[in-house]
This record gives structure tokens, C-alpha cells and sequence, in this order.
């Protein structure tokens, strides 16, 4: 026996997730100093770089921004999906089909005027980010198939899509031996906001107010959540949870799907493969601290923003980069841990005999 | 194509195949035990990582093996801590480990990329078996570790279905509840059956930097541990049937770079995608099964287990 249980708190700590996602970064600030120093590196140097890189100066703040888009974008999918109780694993995989869409966009309107052609090509990347998740949606609401498995692997067959477009019928052909699809039109680049950040960060912000707002007010928010919260009670409220599973993964694959098409109109200027660059999948950790809340999806994306612009900053001075999705995991477990303890407390198991002895 | 080349092409099927089956044997024996563990691919790159130093340090495939489960384990334990004892989210907590994993991987296999593997896991001294025309090469001239695979694969059948300790971790997976009830403790169940998933998918990662891929590199893991998960689904959560999917799939990942040189005029890319199409293919097939006849996966998989709230 472990001698220890769980027990529920009454009353859950005060300051909530906050608290837990605010114990979750120093935990991992902790951890991640310990594998520095293992790599003969200094961490307070290492950290002093990064915090500069993010937020030292307004070109610092403009590249933790527009990396806060897809990041941002990507929680809210999988966020929308997640008030209902459904996991979207599939955002990262419905960023590259938007991509796809919108590169398919620009090969069908090359001479189009650039806010006709950027409006389509963002159209076109929500389309295909929304029909890549029509398959899960289908599944799962007529068939009851689980929408992880099929989500995941969805991510595995796209991204053979697009290395097999940029390697094969998409490919350029001025690019030698590199596997990308020929640059976009010129007028096809979302304009500069300011610095390193696009419009793109306008949209998103756009995308995560109205939706918050709406999810918060209407009786299709409300809907969604009490499905999330009691299959039963939605159905017995006369909710068809069929068409509300159709919807809700849908759309999160569309807003998935709109992050790539800025991620291919705003940052990388032609297809290709790498365009979803793992933001897919920080997306799913970025909406679980924020307890898949549009307000809180846009506050850690800024900070995951950030460590990743950090983790570019290091890898300069010989740091792995890879030092950033460490500490984005170790937040995540870190906040975890302390979430888990705000709300429950760890007492002593009485064993079976104590208990006896005390009722004697 | 000539008998080289199909024997060449079959070596490779079961090398790969039985690569596979490790992992999708651990992955298979925490989802059974009620966990799902999205980690094997971050498991499996820092097996692969861990394989490659110190099988190349210490000069022994052996040692190499050894350390490889063993940060196969620990990282595994990362996962029991925070979504079996603390009840966290299988889901998220399994994906984070698998990006912790491949950061991890990443960050200590930087001064190892590209450089050769030296030890390799040899073949068993079988003597004139290995000499036998096409069988010998493809059957006994595997590595020890291949046939190390087929021994746990027997071993994990026995135990999870003619013995005790199968029959406790099976209902701990399909009601743990009830499991709790008949004294069975759930937390360390489950814990353990983690730990096994961790120390074979760090096998499997040793057997791809050391055999298979000869080296490591980041993404060497290249989406297998995916595949793993989708053999377990492909399997129906059975030993014997995962290893036939681990065949197929190992197969596929044996044929893609040679089609071209067997004249097929298809694009490997497009051939790398069926083990995924064919793991939501079955998925399908269970799912219009499951209306007729019980569900194949476990009951309790993927839901914490919390005594007072039962």
C-alpha cells in the first residue's frame, strides 16, 4: 500500500488554474535548469536570452505574437472540441490540410488582386481544415468511432499528403533537391502589423474574442457545454448530440484549418512540408491549461509564443532548440500536478485495522 | 526480381515488423491495464538516444538494450505519476510525454547525429540453420532481439490470459471498480503495466537506432510509435493478432523504399500512409461490430480511477 490516497478538497484552492499553470512554469523553469546544467550550460544565462529574445524589445514582442497565432489558434480548436468532452489530437494535421487548400488556392488564382486572392486562399484553408475533420466527425457521430485514434492518424496521412505534393506534383521545379512547392504569388502575403507580426495576429485575436463571446452568451454555447459536462442531461434537454458532435469537430477543424492558411499566407510564403511545425500539438497543451477557455487559449499561447521565440534565441549559441518543447511538456506535466493538488488533498490511508481500533 | 532482392525485402518485413511489435506489445499491455499512453513515440526516441550512447560507449548491444528500458521506464513513469496516482488526463498527459520525449531525445542526441552505430544486436549461433536457402536468412538469422520479441509476445499472451496476475490486470482495465472491490490495487496495477509499456517501447527504440536505422538522428522514430498505438486498435488488443498486424505494417515500412526498384510505378509516400488508413479502416469495422456483439477494447481505458468517486 502507498499509505497515501486523494481526498477531495471541500473547497478547491482559491485562483485556480492560474495558480496551477503559474506553479507549472516555475516547476519546469526548475526541471529545465537541471538538464542545463547537466549540458555544462548556465540556466539563469540561458533564461536571461530567451525572456529577451520574447519580450526585450518590440521586435521580440512582434515575433512572440505572430507565433502566439497558430499556437493560439490551434488551442482554440482543439478547446472548442474540448468543451464538449471530444478530443481533437487532429489539429495539427488540419493545419497542414489548410495549408494545402490555401496553396491549392493560389495555384488556381495566381494573378488575382491581393486581398481578393488572400481572402480566398484563408476560405480555402478553413474549408480544408473543416473537411479533413469531417471524417472524425462522421465516425464518431454516426458510428461512435473513437475521434482520438482516428484523429491521430488522420495527422500521420496528411502529412504524407503535402511531402508527397512538394515532392512530386507540386514541386518546384527551380528548387533543385529541396522539397517545396514554388514560392506564392507576391500580392499573396498578409500585410506587415507591425515588426515581425502580421495581420494574421488581428484575425486570430478576432476569431478567439468573437468566439469566447459567443460561446459564452448563446444557446449554442450553453448547449455545448452541457453536453461536455452530462451526455444524458443534454439529451433529455432535447439536444441532438449527433449533430452536435458533427458541428463542434468540424468546426474545430476548420479553425485549425484557418491557422494554416495565415501560417502559409503570413510566414512561409510557399508550401511546405514542415508548415505545421508541432503547433498542432502544442495546441492540445495549450488548451488544457487553459482549461479549454478562449480567454485563458489566448493568454498561454502568448507564453508558449514566447518560449518558443526563446528556444530560436538559444539555439544560436549552441543550445538545442528543442530546449522549448521540453519546457512547453514540463509546463504542462508541472501544472498537472499542482491543478491536481488544488483540488484534492493528500491524507494518510488508515489501514483497515486502525480504523477498528478507532471505532472500538 | 530475383530471389536477392525478396529475400532482402523479407529479412527487412520481420526485422521491422518485430521492431514494431515491442512497442505495440508495451502500448498493448498498459491499454489492457486501462491506460492509453500516447507517449511511445517520445518513449521510443529516447530509447533509440539512450541505445545509441551507451551500446557505442560501452561497445555492448547488451548494456545498450539495458539502458535503453530503463529510460524507456522512467520516462513512462512520468505518465503513472500524472495520469494513474494523480488522476490527471490520459490523453493530454501521454501527447505531452511524447513532445518531452522528442525534445528530450533531440537535446541529448546532439552530438551523436549522423555518426555510425557500432554495436548491433547479433544473430543467435544457430549453425546450419542460418544456412538454409531463403529461411535461413529471413527466420534464423535474425538478431537475438528479434527473437527476444517473439519470446515476450508468447510471454505477454500467457500471462494476460492463463494466469493470475493477467486476469487482475485485464479487470483492472475493464472495471476497476469492481477490481478495487476483489482487492486488487488498482494504482499499482496500472503503474507497473505503464512501466512494462515504458521499458519495451525503449526496447523498440534500441532495436531501430542499433539494427534498423543504424544511427541516430532527430525523427528518427519517423511516426512508428504512432503506428504501435494504431497495431494495438489493428491487434484488438491480443497478442497474437498485433503481431500479425506488426508483419503487415512492418511489411509495408520494409517495401516503401524498394518499390521503385521492383518496377511499381507508385509513390512510396503514398504506400507509408496505409498502416493509418488501414488502423481507421478497422476502426470502422469494430465499431459497426461493437452494435451486435461487446466491445474488443477495454472497458476502462482512458478514465481515472479515484476510490471515493466510484
Amino acid at each position: 500500500m502507498l499509505g497515501w490516497h486523494l481526498a477531495r478538497r471541500e473547497q478547491p484552492l482559491r485562483g485556480g488554474q492560474t495558480r496551477a499553470v503559474a506553479t507549472g512554469m516555475l516547476l519546469a523553469l526548475v526541471a529545465g535548469a537541471f538538464l542545463l546544467v547537466l549540458s555544462g550550460e548556465n540556466p539563469l544565462d540561458v533564461y536571461t536570452t530567451m525572456a529577451d529574445a520574447a519580450f526585450g524589445s518590440s521586435r521580440g514582442w512582434s515575433t512572440t505574437l505572430g507565433r502566439a497565432v497558430p499556437l493560439g489558434l490551434a488551442g482554440l480548436a482543439v478547446a472548442v472540441a474540448g468543451s464538449m468532452g471530444l478530443w481533437n489530437i487532429g489539429a495539427e494535421g488540419q493545419i497542414i490540410a489548410g495549408a494545402i487548400f490555401g496553396a491549392w488556392v493560389a495555384r488556381l488564382l495566381p494573378d488575382a488582386n491581393g486581398f481578393v486572392l488572400i481572402t480566398v486562399m484563408l476560405i480555402g484553408s478553413v474549408l480544408g481544415g473543416g473537411l479533413l475533420a469531417l471524417i472524425p466527425a462522421i465516425t464518431r457521430a454516426r458510428l461512435g468511432v473513437n475521434e482520438i485514434i482516428t484523429t491521430l492518424m488522420l495527422n500521420e496521412i496528411i502529412i504524407r499528403v503535402v511531402r508527397y505534393l512538394v515532392n512530386g506534383p507540386w514541386k518546384d521545379p527551380n528548387s533543385a533537391g529541396f522539397p517545396q512547392a514554388p514560392p506564392l504569388p507576391a500580392q499573396a502575403a498578409l500585410p506587415t502589423l507591425f515588426g515581425r507580426a502580421n495581420i494574421g495576429v488581428l484575425i486570430a485575436a478576432g476569431v478567439l474574442a468573437g468566439f469566447g463571446f459567443y460561446a459564452s452568451r448563446s444557446k449554442w454555447g450553453y448547449e455545448l457545454r452541457l453536453a461536455g459536462s452530462s451526455e444524458k442531461t443534454a439529451e433529455y434537454a432535447g439536444i441532438s448530440l449527433r449533430r452536435k458532435i458533427l458541428t463542434v469537430l468540424t468546426l474545430s477543424g476548420a479553425i485549425a484549418g484557418l491557422a494554416g492558411g495565415i501560417e502559409l499566407t503570413g510566414s512561409s510564403s510557399r508550401l511546405v512540408e514542415g508548415v505545421a511545425n508541432g503547433w498542432g500539438f502544442a495546441g492540445i497543451i495549450v488548451a488544457a491549461l487553459a482549461l479549454m477557455r478562449p480567454s485563458g487559449v489566448a493568454a498561454v499561447a502568448i507564453a508558449f509564443g514566447a518560449v518558443q521565440v526563446g528556444g530560436l534565441a538559444i539555439q544560436v549559441s549552441g543550445v538545442p532548440a528543442s530546449i522549448a518543447n521540453i519546457l512547453q511538456a514540463l509546463i504542462l506535466f508541472g501544472a498537472l500536478i499542482a491543478g491536481v493538488f488544488g483540488q484534492y488533498r493528500p491524507v494518510r490511508t488508515r489501514t483497515t485495522s486502525s480504523v477498528t481500533a478507532a471505532a472500538a | 526480381m530475383n530471389e536477392v532482392t525478396v529475400v532482402g525485402l523479407l529479412v527487412d518485413v520481420v526485422a521491422f515488423g518485430l521492431m514494431l511489435y515491442l512497442a505495440a506489445l508495451g502500448e498493448l499491455i498498459a491499454e489492457k491495464a486501462g491506460v492509453l499512453n500516447l507517449g511511445v513515440e517520445g518513449m521510443m526516441a529516447v530509447g533509440g538516444v539512450a541505445a545509441f550512447w551507451s551500446g557505442t560507449e560501452f561497445g555492448s548491444p547488451v548494456i545498450g538494450l539495458i539502458i535503453a528500458g530503463i529510460a524507456g521506464g522512467l520516462l513512462s513513469l512520468i505518465h503513472a505519476l500524472v495520469a494513474v496516482v494523480l488522476g490527471g488526463d490520459q490523453v493530454v498527459s501521454g501527447l505531452a510525454l511524447t513532445i518531452f520525449g522528442l525534445g528530450l531525445a533531440a537535446f541529448a542526441g546532439k552530438d551523436y547525429v549522423s555518426l555510425p552505430a557500432v554495436p548491433q544486436f547479433g544473430a543467435l549461433p544457430l549453425g546450419p540453420l542460418r544456412e538454409l536457402r531463403i529461411i535461413g536468412p529471413v527466420v534464423f538469422n535474425q538478431s537475438w532481439l528479434a527473437w527476444f520479441a517473439v519470446v515476450l509476445g508468447l510471454g505477454t499472451w500467457f500471462v494476460l490470459e492463463r494466469t493470475s496476475i493477467g486476469l487482475g490486470l485485464r479487470a483492472v482495465g475493464e472495471s476497476a471498480a469492481t477490481a478495487d472491490t476483489a482487492g486488487r490495487s488498482v494504482v499499482r496495477t496500472r503503474v507497473i503495466a505503464v512501466g512494462v509499456g515504458g521499458i519495451l517501447a525503449g526496447f523498440a527504440g534500441a532495436y531501430l537506432t542499433l539494427n534498423l536505422a543504424k544511427g541516430w538522428s532527430e525523427g528518427v522514430t519517423a511516426g512508428r510509435g504512432w503506428i504501435a498505438v494504431a497495431l494495438v486498435i489493428f491487434g484488438a488488443w491480443r497478442p497474437g493478432r498485433t503481431a500479425v498486424g506488426a508483419l503487415l505494417f512492418g511489411g509495408l515500412l520494409a517495401l516503401e523504399p524498394r518499390l521503385q526498384t521492383f518496377g511499381v510505378n507508385i509513390s512510396p509516400i503514398l504506400v507509408s500512409m496505409l498502416p493509418y488508413v488501414l488502423t481507421i479502416g478497422v476502426l470502422i469495422i469494430f465499431s459497426i461490430q461493437s452494435r451486435r456483439r461487446p466491445s474488443v477494447a477495454p472497458a476502462a481505458i482512458g478514465r481515472a480511477y479515484r476510490r471515493e468517486e466510484r
